[in-house]
C-alpha cells in the first residue's frame, strides 16, 4: 500500500465564527497574512512527506474556511518544483465546474512536465455546493463532466495534428498544448465514488478509484469496481487501482494520538457547516436520486459504525474509529487498524491520508507524518495482497 | 404519465397531448373563450384556486411546460426562448389562434416570449408578478435569487398565506413518491430555464415593443421576491399596460387572491 498525504489546508481560525463555513461565509473574517502563513506551512509539510518518501494528494474548493486550496494545480505547481519523489495526486478538478477544459489540459501538461511526469490527475464531480461560486448549470453537469474528459484527454495524449473541438458544450478552434504532458498517453486518471454503480463506471475505464470517508461502503464500491474491470479488461485490477481516504492521527502513546485525533476531529464538524440549500441545488441530482434522497432522510448519507449506526457529526473520536474514518494510536495500533480495515474491504493500494486536518498544529502534524513515514508506512506496503475470493463481512 | 396526485386539480381534466413527438401533459376544464394559462415554478398545481374560478368564465389549456410535472422535455427545449416556440406549435395544434394569455411568475416569462415572437396571438394578456427582464444589476438584485434560499425560507417568501407543503422537509418526504417526484421535477426544470441568466432573458426588454395584446400586469403588493425597481422596469418595458396591485398578496397573488385575481382577469378580458 502506498501512503498519500493529503491536508485540505483550512483557515482554521475561522472555526470559531458562528455558522456555516462554505458559501456563505464572509471573507472579511480571513486574515491574509495569516492565510499565507498556514498555506506555506501546509506546503513545508507536504515538503516533509516528500523527503519522508510519502506521495502527496491536494485538493481544492471554493469559498471555504475548510479548505484554502482553490486550486489544485496552483498549489501542485509549486510542490511540483520543490519536490523530488512523490507522486502528485489531484483530487480533484471539478471538471463541470470549469468553464475552459482547454485550459485544465494545459495546467495538467505543464505540471506534469515541471514534476518530470510525477502528476496524477483527479477528474471530479465536486461539491454540489460549488455550482454557487462556479454558476455553472446545474442540470446536464454531468453530460458536461465526460464531454470536458473526453476533451482533455484527447489533448493531452494527441501526437498527431493540432485538432478543433465542436462539442455540445465546448468550442475550440484549436486543441494544441504547448507543453505537452511527460506521461503517455496521459497521466493516471483518478476518479471518485461513494457507491458500487460509480465505481463499476471507473473500472471500466480502468481509471484508478478513490473512495472518501466512506467506511463500511468502500468494500462494495472496490467490488463494483473489481466486478467491472474484470468483465471489461479480463484480468483483476492491480490493488493501486483502489484508494481509501481517511484520517490518521499517530503518535508514540495512545493518549497524544487521541490529543492530536481531537485537534484533526474538526474537520468533521466543520465539513457539516453549510446551509442546506447548498448541498443540492435544484437540478444538480437526477429526479429519482433526489426523491431516493428524501426518502432515506439525511442521516442515511452519514457513515456507519459497526452497530449499523450513523455516526454522529460530533461523534468522540472512538466511534469515527469505529467507522473506518479516522486511524488513531500508536504506530502499532495504526498499522493493525489498517491492516484489518485492508482486509474488510478486500484490499486497496492506497491510502490517502489526511495527516493533517482541523487544527493540528505544525509540530503535531511534523510528528504524525514522520511516524507514519518511518513506522507504518513500510508494514503497509508489505501488506499481502488479499485473495480474491475471502468475502469479510464484519464490516457494515 | 402521473396523474394521480393531481387532487387539487379533479374539478378539470388531465390528458396527455403529443406535440410534434413531446409527451405534454394538459389540464383543461370549464367553458367559455379559450384561456391559456401558463404555470409558475410552482406548476399547474400551484394556481388550482385560480384555476377553479376561473374556469367558470372561460375554457382553460394549462400544460405543465416541457420538463415540469407530468410533461417531457426533449433534449433541445432548454432556454424559455424555446419554450415560447413549443407553445406557438401548442397553439397551432389546439387550433387556439387568440386566446385570452394569463401567465404567473416564471409563466409571465413564457407568455412574453410566445407574444414577442408571434404578437397576434393573444386577445388579452395577463401577467401576474412576471419574470423575464434581467433580474439585477450587478450588485443590486431586483428579484431574490430563489436558489439561494432554504426551501423553508422559499417558501415562506412567496406568499402572504400558508406555504405549500413541499416547502417543509420533513412533510415534503412524508408525501406520496409521485408528488415527491413532481416537485422534484419542477425543481429541476426551474433550474434548468431559471439558472443563468437567473430568471431572465437579457433580450426581451428589447422585443417587449412587440407585444399589441390589450395587457394587464398585476402585483402583490407584498411581493417579497421582486423589488419595486424591477416592477418599474416592467411598466418601462410594457407602457400601454395596465397595472394593478393586490393587496394582502404576495409574489404568488393567484395563491392569494384567487378570487379577486380571476374576477379582474373576467372584467379585463370583457367576460
Amino acid at each position: 500500500m502506498k501512503v498519500w498525504h493529503f491536508t485540505e489546508q483550512a483557515y482554521h481560525p475561522a472555526f470559531e465564527v458562528p455558522g456555516a463555513m462554505r458559501v456563505t461565509l464572509p471573507q472579511h473574517h480571513c486574515d491574509p497574512l495569516e492565510a499565507g502563513r498556514l498555506l506555506n506551512r501546509y506546503l513545508d509539510e507536504y515538503l516533509l512527506a516528500d523527503e519522508l518518501g510519502l506521495n502527496i494528494m491536494v485538493n481544492e474548493h471554493h469559498a471555504a474556511a475548510t479548505c484554502m486550496s482553490t486550486s489544485c494545480m496552483t498549489t501542485l505547481a509549486i510542490l511540483a518544483r520543490q519536490t523530488h519523489n512523490a507522486r502528485l495526486l489531484a483530487l480533484g478538478i471539478p471538471l463541470a465546474n470549469r468553464s475552459n477544459p482547454l485550459r485544465v489540459a494545459e495546467e495538467i501538461a505543464m505540471v506534469d512536465v515541471l514534476s518530470g511526469g510525477r502528476l496524477e490527475v483527479g477528474l471530479v464531480k465536486g461539491a454540489a455546493y460549488e455550482l454557487f461560486m462556479s454558476n455553472r448549470q446545474p442540470t446536464g453537469f454531468m453530460d458536461r463532466f465526460w464531454e470536458a474528459h473526453d476533451l482533455i484527454l484527447a489533448a493531452l495524449s494527441n501526437t498527431g495534428e493540432n485538432f478543433s473541438w465542436e462539442g455540445e458544450h465546448f468550442h475550440y478552434r484549436t486543441a494544441s498544448l504547448w507543453p505537452r504532458p511527460v506521461q503517455q498517453p496521459h497521466p493516471p486518471i483518478w476518479m471518485t465514488a461513494s457507491s458500487a454503480t460509480s465505481a463499476r463506471g471507473y473500472g471500466e475505464l480502468g481509471y484508478t478509484c478513490a473512495t472518501f470517508l466512506s467506511g463500511a461502503v468502500a468494500r462494495s464500491v472496490f467490488d463494483g469496481y473489481r466486478e467491472a474491470y474484470v468483465a471489461t479488461h479480463g484480468k483483476q485490477p492491480a490493488r493501486d487501482k483502489l484508494a481509501y481516504l481517511a484520517l490518521v492521527a499517530c503518535a508514540d502513546d495512545r493518549a497524544t494520538a487521541f490529543s492530536r485525533a481531537e485537534q484533526m476531529k474538526s474537520y468533521f464538524t466543520t465539513a457539516a457547516r453549510l446551509d442546506p440549500q447548498f448541498r443540492n441545488p435544484w437540478g444538480f441530482n437526477p429526479v429519482d436520486a433526489n426523491v431516493r434522497m428524501l426518502q432515506a432522510g439525511p442521516a442515511a448519507m452519514r457513515p456507519r459504525m459497526r452497530n449499523g449506526k450513523p455516526v454522529p457529526v460530533d461523534g468522540t473520536i472512538e466511534e469515527y474509529m469505529d467507522a473506518g474514518l479516522f486511524f488513531v494510536g500508536t504506530p502499532d495500533d495504526v498499522y493493525e487498524q489498517l491492516a484489518r480495515f485492508h482486509a474488510e474491504t478486500g484490499g486497496f493500494g492506497n491510502l490517502l491520508m489526511m495527516g493533517q486536518a482541523g487544527e493540528l498544529d505544525h509540530a503535531d502534524t511534523v510528528d504524525n507524518l514522520t511516524l507514519v513515514a518511518r513506522e507504518v508506512a513500510p508494514r503497509l506496503a508489505a501488506l499481502p495482497e488479499m485473495p480474491i475470493e475471502v468475502r469479510y463481512e464484519a464490516v457494515g | 404519465m402521473e396523474t394521480d396526485c393531481l387532487e387539487v386539480l379533479k374539478f378539470g381534466t388531465v390528458s396527455a397531448l403529443d406535440v410534434h413527438g413531446t409527451q405534454i401533459e394538459m389540464f383543461t376544464a370549464g367553458n367559455g373563450a379559450p384561456l391559456l394559462f401558463l404555470h409558475g415554478i410552482d406548476g399547474v398545481e400551484g394556481a388550482a384556486d385560480l384555476l377553479r374560478v376561473l374556469a367558470n368564465d372561460f375554457t382553460i389549456y394549462a400544460a405543465s411546460h416541457p420538463g415540469f410535472g407530468g410533461s417531457a422535455r426533449p433534449r433541445d427545449i432548454n432556454r424559455v426562448d424555446d419554450l415560447g416556440y413549443f407553445y406557438l406549435d401548442m397553439m397551432n395544434l389546439l387550433d387556439l389562434p387568440r386566446p385570452v394569455v394569463v401567465g404567473t411568475g416564471f409563466g409571465g416569462w413564457v407568455a412574453a416570449e410566445i407574444l414577442t415572437k408571434e404578437p397576434a396571438r393573444a386577445a388579452h394578456l395577463v401577467l401576474v408578478s412576471p419574470l423575464g427582464l434581467p433580474t439585477a444589476d450587478r450588485r443590486e438584485q431586483h428579484v431574490a435569487d430563489v436558489f439561494m434560499l432554504s426551501r423553508q425560507e422559499l417558501g415562506r417568501r412567496m406568499q402572504v398565506g400558508a406555504p405549500p407543503a413541499g416547502s417543509d422537509m420533513k412533510r415534503l418526504a412524508g408525501l406520496p413518491d409521485s408528488e415527491i417526484r413532481r416537485l422534484m421535477r419542477n425543481d429541476e426544470a426551474a433550474s434548468l430555464y431559471g439558472w443563468t441568466p437567473y430568471m431572465a432573458n437579457p433580450k426581451l426588454g428589447a422585443r417587449t415593443h412587440r407585444i399589441t395584446a390589450p395587457t394587464r400586469v398585476v402585483w402583490g403588493m407584498d411581493d417579497a421576491i421582486v423589488t419595486a425597481a424591477y416592477r418599474e422596469a416592467w411598466r418601462a418595458a410594457l407602457p400601454q399596460a395596465d397595472v394593478e396591485t393586490f393587496a394582502e398578496a404576495g409574489h404568488r397573488v393567484h395563491a392569494d387572491q384567487p378570487a379577486k385575481l380571476a374576477a379582474a382577469i373576467a372584467a379585463f378580458a370583457g367576460r
